[in-house]
Parts: structure tokens; C-alpha cells; sequence
């Protein structure tokens, strides 16, 4: 973004570069060289002042010449022919006898993205992979993955892989930590790098002299090996206990994924690393740091879903301050409503109540929409404060509780009476468009029971030609028709005049159609209407507002600490699908909270992309083999993996079948729903052309599913991707009970 | 891996910007600024994506920060990381601040390429960027062989965190005991909850490398965690409510303190936290804070504030500041106050009550009318708390130092010979009382 006037700064820093008197008084020099940077951060373009900048870099002045470095890096790939001028001075500087000239001299030159540098920098890196100086070999170590990334297209160079492996026992902590990540680099495409026995116990031999950032990231790679037996694992998680216990906070998310995914098979193991992480969560949820305390925050809840009890007798933790920042305490909300159980309800929802009166509208309403969550399962207490609350008249408190009743409802049909008891009145506070569509909603399907219920809706077809809210009116004409089949001597007229406005006036497509719609619908005689309108509801079970029940800690565990818990999850799915073009202008964000309704198919979708995308694991769309194929590389392949898994519900093989096709898993043979015991065949292939065969057998009466997974080459990765693919799409099916 | 840093002022001009990976682009250090800094509402996250770019932001006063990456990365690390920028900033140049930043900006693009390399963080301890990173800059020509090997052991030194052949002619240690006590406290004076969370600071000017052993006294109950099987927890857990919490410096050696209970460590030089602990139980609450509100019809409020000093009659607190909150539509004030002083502050909406000095066992009170304007406004007033600020020489959660030995075989001084200051310095977090 160039500024106004910007051309004359540059024309003038350019004289000044080039004037001797200057170029002899060392500190006025370096002024000059100052202001270029001060105006490149700022967005200038001062790319035209390159050649002066490279003759600057001939000094002995080291802050001068880091200043001159770091322009060169950022405007070489526009000046690559000046660029490669530079090179010269660079490549002295390399064989400088100051260890600190010579590792800056390489960083730099590592640094400068532009074509046909790598032939100039390949031996000063080789050189700096075997200097004496630590420094100059952590540089170096990154610069093998910088030259790589320049130019990610070529040979993997064999030999160069070899040292850099073997640089892993270097005795500088941060020259092996620099290893593992300029290694993962350069073999992105063949899964990252290696862990093998050896260097995982290495590693975990080193992690004393690691710094938090080396501690954090080795913890990670880690998690790729996996231990041969099972004393092998319990020797590696004693030796890492020390890493629950750091002061770094990011060590002791890193070694609690770690000993989560590590425990998999273990569910005791994972709950006591749960409860030992208790407290350094605790301490992180009401630390000073705010953004750290988000992290946090985001976890717990993460962790609640599985273990909902796990951290109830802290519930006093999650407490607001008044002066905390908002996410935080929107978070702290969400918590709230995740531990209540018998013994503190009452805290918890006296607790809530304050916030509902909150200056901040958004506060209040999440506090109101928690309070709806809680009245899941204390449905009693929370009307009351509810209802309450609507005597304040606030406009987006009575609109949010109005919501809370509408969803109350359909989940707890028991609250009925009290909550028709209370929306009376209502309607003179609400103005926004979700507030009145749940009141009119309400109004139509229990209108019976509330006296008023036809007056109401008549205010609202008297100012429908005022109403902006499309959807509002589509709502409205659902309530007054079905209104109108329990009390139609109150409802006739004003049916037929709402039915009017919307044939003859209105002008939005979709209320139009549905005007007509209801209109023809009511010609075919009102014993049609009522059959199709008062047609049993949908089951509330079916889980489409309640969140699914406690998930097992291995269905998250591949997310913790990473940035999906931070993220909702609209806005993760969106991030991680599937880019079709880069968009120009930055987009948006996705802002707030998934809500409630969103459908059930996307859901499906979120949930298996992340997956899809992760790495590098593909499954190819057309793998499909015949029975025949099918059964005999079955009987000449040995099992790679077996599992068992609890299983409720029933199986419904089209269910299944679709789900998995999307993922590019091929059915096979399936057996007919109901029948026992039931069994299923998939088969898949990854790009790489390994073949995934696969068998359920599922036990009813233990309600438990036996996989077994065949595959063709023996690759323990892809194995693991493919079975995590399988068992979040079984697990998703299971989890909407289909 | 971070792909680039920025550092914005709060008009969202762009004080820094250093970007490590190729897929960050100078567009990215736009997108937050119109996103972010100047988005109309609050802010939802401290992590924002745009364009499935993550901006992970940290404010300073009125400077943000952020990390720009594209990767699934490990937030609390980046946070972190954040953090530890701050702190080593504020080695070099002290506070924070616009001004600061732009005085030191050389400075600040050398830390920046010395503790990030393509995206990753090196090392980033404070003594050792020191002692190649001088705010004047190192001149090559002028610098000594003795410097120069020096700089080296120090880059490649065993123990990252200290270098060999120290010299001090006075051995000398500083301890710091500081701690900041939160409360939150409902009007009927019960406690909603508290907590204090504390830091052991060292600064400590010792010869060689010498062996520290720090004990302390066992008020503090750290639960061991862990050692508890599932039984036990599911029994105990409920009465232990205060879970405390404790972490150390990573020159700790942890194993002992596993076994042992005692805290053994060879110090950095200079500067340093030694641990880090949390406190929920028998905490020492240093003022109790008693709020009385009276409405007297629609355009006047009396309130009454009662502090009572809750510690031995011969300490002195400093600097108590209480904050009193006002309603939007107050029109005047009148206060009267026993001690200190106290004054409306309209644009802050709240009645500011500050004592310089105050000992223990006392109480103090103070009375105000509050003129309100009338208003159709049927929003009621939402009464936020009554906080309050300020400091006393006490650690409020108990905890005392009862040794720090120093043994250095090496060198010929012993523990008698090293002089040691012990300092506790107990401050407000947050400390609320809802009125």
C-alpha cells in the first residue's frame, strides 16, 4: 500500500545513500539505512534503493549490516538480479571468524526467496551443518529446509537427509529440536519424520536440556511413535510425568496430548492424566494472562464433553470477574452450564441470573441461553428464573428467554403450562427477528392453552405490511393456520386478510408461494389441512438440539491442543475445507456461535473434513473391487488391526453405506438391518494403491462392534489415518442414532 | 511456526512487521488491522481467522501483537511465545509503549531474527540474547577474543541457562515473595471465591555455579497430584477443594522435589523466576470491603463503604485505592470520607477513594449522595462491584521462606558468605465486592 508523496521519501533516501559524506560518518549512515526500514514496515515501496542497500552491506558495523539483511530478504524476490550481487558479500561473511557474522551471513542468505540462489547457498550450508559453533549449526539446520521450501519440487537429496538425522545427537538442545522441524519439512510428503525407537528414546533422554519451545515441539513429534509393549509405554510415560508438572503452559498441553493419545487403549490411564492436568488447567483458567486463560477455557470444555463431572467442585473457578474481557467470560458462561450437577445448581444458576442483567446484551443473552441448557435437566428452577426475568422488559432479555422457551418446549414438553403462563405480555418487548419468530411460534402451537394468543398474532398481521423480516412472516402464516384449526371463529378473518397480503401484496418470492400454498392447501377441506399440519412432530431424541452425550476422550484427543477447540465449529470447518480459489480481500470471519439448528447433513460434513484433510492421507474415489477380489485378498491378507467398540442403536445399512461412500470407503457386502449377528465388508485404497479391506461384526447383546482391518502393504500410518477416517464416520452415525 | 509478527499502535499503524514464511503476505498485516483494530465490536477471541489465516493477537496497554500463521498450531504455545516476546522486550527497553517501540525498533527487528528462524522460536532467555544483543550494537573489529569465546560458551553452554566462569566479589541474593490475591465476594460478605497466585523472584549475583536448596514452610499443602488412585480422588476430591498448584523454573530439578519435597537448582545469573504457585486455602484476606446501598427514591442514591484492615497491627498497607462504580446518569456527588482521599471521577463513572497509608486492625468508612438525573431509561442500574487496589508486606496466602542455602564447592566461599534479602510483596488482583 504505497502512501501519497512516498515517491519523493524514496528519491530522497536515495540521494542520501549515495552521498560520500554521508557514506563516511558511520552514524548518519546508519540513520539513513534506518529510515528505508522504518518506511518499508510501514508499506512503502523502497524496493528502487536496493542497489545502494547492497553496497551498505559492506560494512563492519553488524546492526548495519543485519538491517541491510533483513531488506534484502524482503525485496530480493522483486531484485533478483541485484539481488544475486549481494551473494558475494554474503558468502564472505560465511567464512567469517565471529561465529555470530557467520550465522547471520547464512541465515540471511537462506532467507532470500528468489529463483537460482540454491546453487550458492548449498555449499555454505554444508559447511555450516559441521561448524564448530552451535549457532551457526542451528542456523544451518533450518537453512537446509528454507533451501528445500525454495524449491519444493525437487529431489529429495538423500544425503542430505542422512546428515541431518544424524545431527539429531548434536549436544546443542536447539540444533536437534531445529533438526526434527527442518526435517519435517523436507519430507512433507512422505508423512514428516521418522520416529523410530531409537531416536524417540533419544529424545525423551534429551528433553532435560530443552528449552519450552524444543520441550513443547519434541512432545509433539512424539506422538508418532508408537511404543512396541506395554512396559515400553508405561517407561515412557514415567519418564515425561515431569512434563504435566512444567511451568510452561504449552509443555503441559503438548504432554497431556501426549500421554492421551499414547494411553488410547487405556481409558483409566487417560482419566488420571485428566485429573493430574486438573490443576495446571485451573491455574491457567484464572491466570492474568487473558489469552491463555482462553486457550484454556476452550479445553475444559473440550474435556467436560467426555468427563462431565470432571470439574464440578470448581465450578466457583468459572465465575465471572467484572473486569475480565468479554470472550472470556462467554466462555466461562458455556462452562457453567457444562458442570452443573446436584450439588451446585443452585450456586451455578444464582450465578447466571446475575449475568442475564448484564450491560453487555451479548453476555445476557448467552447467560439466558445457558440457563436454557441447564433447564435440560432442572427444567423447574430455571423457568423461574426465566420467567422472572421477563418482568425487566428488557427487549433482548424477553427475546432471548422467549427463544429458551420455544426450544424448552419441544425438549421438555412437561414445562408447557408454565411457560404459556408466562409469555402474555411478552410481545410488547421483542424487535428482533429471531425473538419473534420463536413468541409467534409459540402462539401457534400451544395457542389453545393461552388466552390471548389470537389478539397477539392480530397486532401482528395488522403491521405485517411494516414487518422486515421475511421469515417472520413466513412464520406467522404457519402459527395463525395452525391457530386457526384449534380456535377458528377468532382466527377466520384475520387468516383470510394475512392471506391476502401475502397473495396480492407481498413482494418476497418465499412468503408469496407459501401464502398460496396454505391457501390452496385450505381449499382442499380442513380435515387435509389438519392431517398435514397436526401430523405427529418430529421425536425430540432425535438429538437435533441436544448436543450429543458424553463423546470418549479418544473421539477428540487428535484436536487437543491444536487450534480446533478455539475455533467453533462452523468456523473450523470452514478454514479447513477444501479450498476452490484463494480469495482476494480478506474474508469476514466467521463470527459467534454455531446455532443450534444447523442441519444435520453439514454436520456430517464438519466433522469428517478435518479429518480428510489432515496430512496427506487420500483415499481414491474409485477403489472398488468385486465380491470376488474382494474375497480373496481377504483370506490371503493377515489382520493389521482389531478393535471393539461400544455400539448403541440399531444399523441401518443405507445409513452406513452413504455415509461411508462419501469418504471413498466402497461397501462391499452388508447384511440386512436386524439381523443377527450382523456383519459388514468396506474396502478402500489410498493413493498410494494400498487396499484397506474391512469387516464389522456387530454383537448385540454385548452392544458392542468388532472391527478388523486387512490392509495390502504393510504402512502402520496410513493404517492409523484410515481407521481414524472409519471410526469418526461410525462414530458419527452412531452418535445421531439413525 | 509462526509466519510473521506485527506489532500495530492502537490507531492500527503498523510499528513492526517481520514476516518468516513465505505464506504470509503484506496483505495479511491489512486484514487484521480492518478485522481487528478497528472492528465496531468487542473482541470475540484473541484468536481471529481471516481469510484461513489465524491472527493470534496479545494487547499491551494500547500496542497489539500478532502472530500471523496459516498452520494448525498449538495455541498456548503461541501465546507463550507472545508472552516471553513481551518480557524480553521489556529487558531491553522497559514499558511497553508506542513510544518505545518505535525508539527501539532496530533493536527490536535484531530479537526478532535472533528469537524466531523461519517461523520457529530459538532461544529466547533474556541473559543470553544479552550478551550478544547490546542496545549499541556489537561492532566486530572492537570485540575481544575473551568476548568473543565468551559469547560462544554462553550460545552453546551446557546448561542453557548459565554460563561458566562467573565472578562476583560480593555474593549476594534477592528473593522476592510476590504474590497477587483475588476475590470475589457476594454483598452479604461471603466469599465467592479467592485465590492467591504467587511468584518466587531470584536475582542472584553468585560466583562459579553454585548449588541453591530453597525451603519454605509447610503451610502451603501441595497436593501431590497423581499419587492418588481413582478411588481416593473420587472420595477426597471433594472436601480438598483448593487444588494448589505449583510449577518451577526449568533449572529445578524436579525429581527431587518429586521424592523429597525440596527444591535444589543451580540459578541463572541475574534475574529470574524460581516458582510459581496457587493458593485456595486459609488465604489471609488483607481488607474486607462492606458496601451498603440505598436508594431513596428515583434521583438519589446514599452509599456507605466500610474497609476493614484484616493484619497485624504493626504492618502498613500502601497504595489502597477503592473504586466505587456510579450510575451512567449521575449528576453530582458528595463525599465524605474519614481518612485518604476520595473524588467523582465522571469520566470513569465511579467514586475514587485513595489512602496512602493504612495499618492493620483498622477501619475506615466512607459516605456519598449520589444525584441521579431522571431518566425513562427502564434499564436498571446493573451495579457492577466495589474493587480495590493495593499493596501490603505480607504473602497473603502464608507462605514464608525458611532457607536458600548456597553451596559451591568449587569456589572457596560458603553459604555464610553470601548475603540474602528476603522481601514479600502481597498485591491486589482482581479484588471485587458486588454491591
Amino acid at each position: 500500500m504505497p502512501y501519497l508523496g512516498s515517491e519523493d521519501v524514496v528519491k530522497e533516501l536515495k540521494k542520501a545513500l549515495c552521498n560520500p559524506h554521508i557514506q563516511a560518518d558511520r552514524p548518519r549512515y546508519r540513520n539513513v539505512i534506518q529510515r528505508v526500514i522504518r518506511h518499508m514496515t510501514q508499506g512503502v515501496d523502497v524496493s528502487s534503493v536496493f542497489m545502494e542497500m547492497v553496497k551498505a552491506s559492506a560494512t563492519v558495523d553488524i546492526v548495519q549490516k543485519k538491517l541491510v539483511y533483513l531488506y534484502m530478504c524482503t525485496y530480493a524476490p522483486l531484485k533478483p538480479d541485484l539481488a544475486l550481487l549481494a551473494i558475494n558479500t554474503l558468502c564472505k561473511d560465511c567464512s567469517d571468524p565471529n561465529p555470530m557474522v557467520r550465522g547471520l551471513a547464512l541465515r540471511s542468505m537462506c532467507s532470500l526467496r528468489m529463483p537460482g540462489v540454491q546453487e550458492y547457498i548449498q555449499q555454505p550450508i554444508l559447511n555450516g551443518l559441521r561448524d564448530k559453533a552451535s549457532y551457526v549449526r542451528r542456523v544451518a539446520v533450518l537453512g537446509c529446509a528454507k533451501m528445500y521450501n525454495l524449491h519444493a519440487d525437487s529431489e529429495v537429496d538423500g544425503t542430505l537427509v542422512n546428515e541431518l538425522y544424524s545431527l539429531l545427537r548434536d549436544q546443542d538442545p536447539i540444533v536437534v529440536v531445529n533438526c526434527l522441524r527442518a526435517l519435517e519439512e523436507i519430507l512433507k510428503h512422505e508423512g514428516g519424520v521418522v520416529i523410530n525407537k531409537p531416536i524417540a528414546h533419544h529424545l525423551l533422554n534429551r528433553m532435560p536440556d530443552l528449552d519450552q519451545w524444543g520441550q513443547a515441539e519434541v512432545l509433539g513429534f512424539l506422538l508418532r511413535y508408537q511404543p512396541r509393549s506395554e512396559e515400553e509405554l508405561f517407561a515412557i510415560l514415567n519418564l515425561l510425568d515431569s512434563s504435566l508438572q512444567s511451568s510452561s503452559p504449552a509443555v503441559v498441553m503438548a504432554a497431556t496430548k501426549l500421554f492421551l493419545v499414547l494411553a488410547k487403549e487405556f481409558p483409566h490411564v487417560q482419566t488420571d492424566v485428566l485429573v493430574r492436568v486438573k490443576g495446571p488447567l485451573l491455574t491457567a483458567c484464572s491466570s492474568e494472562s487473558r489469552e491463555l486463560c482462553f486457550a484454556a477455557l476452550c479445553h475444559v470444555r473440550r474435556i467436560l464433553r467426555s468427563l462431565p463431572g470432571h470439574f464440578s467442585s470448581h465450578y466457583k473457578k468459572f465465575f465471572c470477574s467484572y473486569s475480565e474481557p468479554h470472550y472470556i467470560k462467554l466462555q466461562k458462561v458455556e462452562v457453567l452450564c457444562e458442570l452443573v450437577n446436584d450439588e451446585n445448581v443452585q450456586q451455578v444458576l444464582d450465578e447466571l441470573r446475575d449475568y442475564c442483567t448484564d450491560v453487555s446484551a451479548d453476555l445476557a443473552q448467552a447467560a439466558i441461553f445457558a440457563i436454557g441448557a441447564i433447564a435440560r435437566t432442572y427444567t423447574d428452577q430455571c423457568v423461574q428464573i426465566l420467567t422472572e426475568l421477563l418482568v425487566l422488559r428488557q427487549e433482548h432479555i424477553t427475546s432471548a428467554v422467549v427463544q429458551t422457551f420455544r426450544n424448552l418446549v419441544w425438549l421438555c414438553p412437561q414445562c408447557m403450562e408454565a411457560v404459556c403462563q408466562a409469555l402474555p405480555g411478552c410481545e410488547e418487548n421483542i424487535q428482533d427477528s429471531e425473538g419473534k419468530q420463536a413468541l409467534i411460534w409459540l402462539l401457534g402451537v400451544h395457542g389453545e392453552t393461552i388466552p390471548n394468543a389470537p389478539y397477539v398474532l392480530e397486532d401482528f398481521v395488522e403491521n405485517v405490511k411494516a414487518e422486515t423480516f421475511p421469515a417472520v412472516k413466513m412464520e406467522l402464516l404457519t402459527a395463525l393456520l395452525r391457530l386457526f384449526l384449534s380456535r377458528p371463529a377468532e382466527c377466520q378473518d384475520m387468516l383470510g386478510r394475512l392471506l391476502y397480503y401475502c397473495i396480492e401484496e407481498e413482494k418476497d418470492m418465499a412468503v408469496r408461494d407459501r401464502g398460496l400454498f396454505y391457501y390452496r392447501l385450505l381449499l382442499t377441506g380442513i380435515d387435509e389441512v389438519k392431517r398435514i399440519l397436526c401430523s405427529p412432530k418430529s421425536d425430540p431424541s432425535l438429538g437435533l438440539l441436544e448436543d450429543q452425550a458424553e463423546r470418549p476422550v479418544n473421539s477428540w484427543v487428535s484436536e487437543f491442543n491444536t487450534l480446533v477447540p478455539m475455533y467453533s465449529k462452523a468456523c473450523w470447518a470452514a478454514i479447513s475445507s477444501p479450498q476452490v480459489s484463494e480469495p482476494h480481500g480478506p474474508e469476514p470471519s466467521g463470527n459467534g456461535v454455531l446455532s443450534a439448528s444447523g442441519s444435520l447433513v453439514s454436520e456430517n460434513k464438519e466433522e469428517r473434513q478435518p479429518l480428510c484433510d489432515s496430512g496427506s492421507f487420500l483415499l481414491l474415489p474409485n477403489g472398488q473391487l468385486t465380491a470376488e477380489q474382494f474375497e480373496k485378498t481377504w483370506l490371503s491378507l493377515e489382520v493389521a488391526h482389531r478393535e471393539v467398540f461400544p455400539w448403541q442403536g440399531v444399523a441401518h445399512p443405507d445409513t452406513i453405506q452413504t455415509a461411508l461412500q462419501m469418504v471413498n470407503i466402497q461397501t462391499i457386502a452388508l447384511s440386512k438391518a436386524g439381523v443377527q449377528p450382523w456383519k459388514a465388508y468396506f474396502s478402500a485404497q489410498d493413493g498410494a494403491g494400498c487396499l484397506f479391506l474391512t469387516e464389522l461384526l456387530l454383537d448385540p447383546e454385548q452392544s458392542q462392534v468388532r472391527l478388523s482391518v486387512k490392509q495390502s502393504q504393510a504402512k502402520a500410518e496410513a493404517l492409523n489415518s484410515f481407521i481414524s477416517v472409519l471410526k469418526t464416520v461410525i462414530g458419527t452415525i452412531v452418535g445421531i442414532k439413525s | 511456526m509462526i509466519g510473521g509478527l506485527f506489532i500495530y499502535n492502537h490507531k492500527g499503524e503498523v510499528l513492526i512487521s517481520r514476516v518468516y514464511r513465505d505464506d504470509i503476505g503484506r496483505n495479511a498485516v491489512d486484514a487484521f488491522r480492518v478485522n481487528v483494530i478497528h472492528a465496531r465490536q468487542q473482541v470475540r477471541s484473541p484468536v481471529t481467522n481471516i481469510a484461513r489465516t489465524s491472527f493470534f493477537h496479545v494487547k499491551r496497554s494500547n500496542i497489539w501483537l500478532a502472530a500471523v500463521t496459516k498452520q494448525n498450531v498449538n495455541a498456548a504455545m503461541v501465546f507463550e511465545f507472545l508472552y516471553k516476546m513481551c518480557d524480553v522486550m521489556a529487558a531491553y527497553f522497559g514499558k511497553i509503549s508506542e513510544e518505545n517501540i518505535k525508539n527501539n525498533f532496530v533493536l527490536i527487528y535484531e530479537l526478532l531474527d535472533e528469537i524466531l528462524d523461519f517461523g520457529y522460536p530459538q532461544n529466547s532467555e533474556t541473559g543470553a540474547l544479552k550478551t550478544f544483543i547490546t542496545q549499541q550494537g556489537i561492532k566486530s573489529q572492537h570485540q575481544t577474543k575473551e568476548e568473543q569465546s565468551q559469547i560462544t560458551s554462553q550460545v552453546t553452554g551446557q546448561i542453557g541457562w548459565r554460563r561458566e566462569g562467573i565472578k562476583y566479589r560480593r555474593n549476594e541474593l534477592f528473593l522476592d515473595v510476590l504474590e497477587s490475591v483475588n476475590l470475589l465476594m457476594s454483598p452479604q460478605g461471603q466469599v465467592l471465591s479467592a485465590h492467591v497466585s504467587g511468584r518466587v523472584v531470584m536475582k542472584s549475583y553468585l560466583s562459579g555455579m553454585p548449588e541453591c536448596k530453597f525451603g519454605m514452610n509447610d503451610k502451603i499443602v501441595i497436593e501431590k497430584q497423581g499419587k492418588g488412585t481413582a478411588d481416593e480422588t473420587g472420595k477426597s476430591g471433594k472436601q480438598s477443594i483448593a487444588i494448589d498448584d505449583c510449577t518451577f523454573h526449568q533449572c529445578v530439578r524436579l525429581s527431587k522435589f518429586d521424592s523429597e519435597r525440596s527444591i535444589s537448582f543451580i540459578p541463572p545469573d541475574g534475574e529470574f523466576e524460581l516458582m510459581r504457585y496457587r493458593t485456595t486455602k486459609d488465604i489471609i484476606l488483607p481488607f474486607r470491603v462492606i458496601p451498603l446501598v440505598r436508594e431513596v427514591g428515583r434521583t438519589k442514591l446514599e452509599v456507605k463503604v466500610v474497609i476493614k484492615s484484616n493484619f497485624k497491627p504493626s504492618l502498613l498497607a500502601q497504595k489502597i485505592e477503592v473504586r466505587i462504580p456510579t450510575p451512567l446518569n449521575t449528576s453530582g456527588v458528595q463525599v465524605i470520607c474519614m481518612k485518604g482521599k476520595a473524588k467523582y471521577k465522571a469520566s470513569e463513572n465511579a467514586i475514587v477513594w485513595k489512602i496512602k497509608r493504612m495499618a492493620g486492625m483498622k477501619e475506615s468508612q466512607i459516605s456519598a449522595e449520589i444525584e441521579l438525573l431522571p431518566t425513562n431509561d427502564k434499564k436498571k442500574w446493573a451495579r457492577p462491584p466495589i474493587s480495590m487496589n493495593f499493596e501490603v508486606p505480607f504473602a497473603p496466602s502464608g507462605l514464608k521462606v525458611r532457607y536458600l542455602k548456597v553451596f559451591e564447592p568449587k569456589l572457596n566461599y560458603s553459604d555464610h558468605d553470601v548475603i540474602k534479602w528476603v522481601r514479600y510483596i502481597g498485591r491486589s488482583g482482581i479484588y471485587e465486592t458486588r454491591c
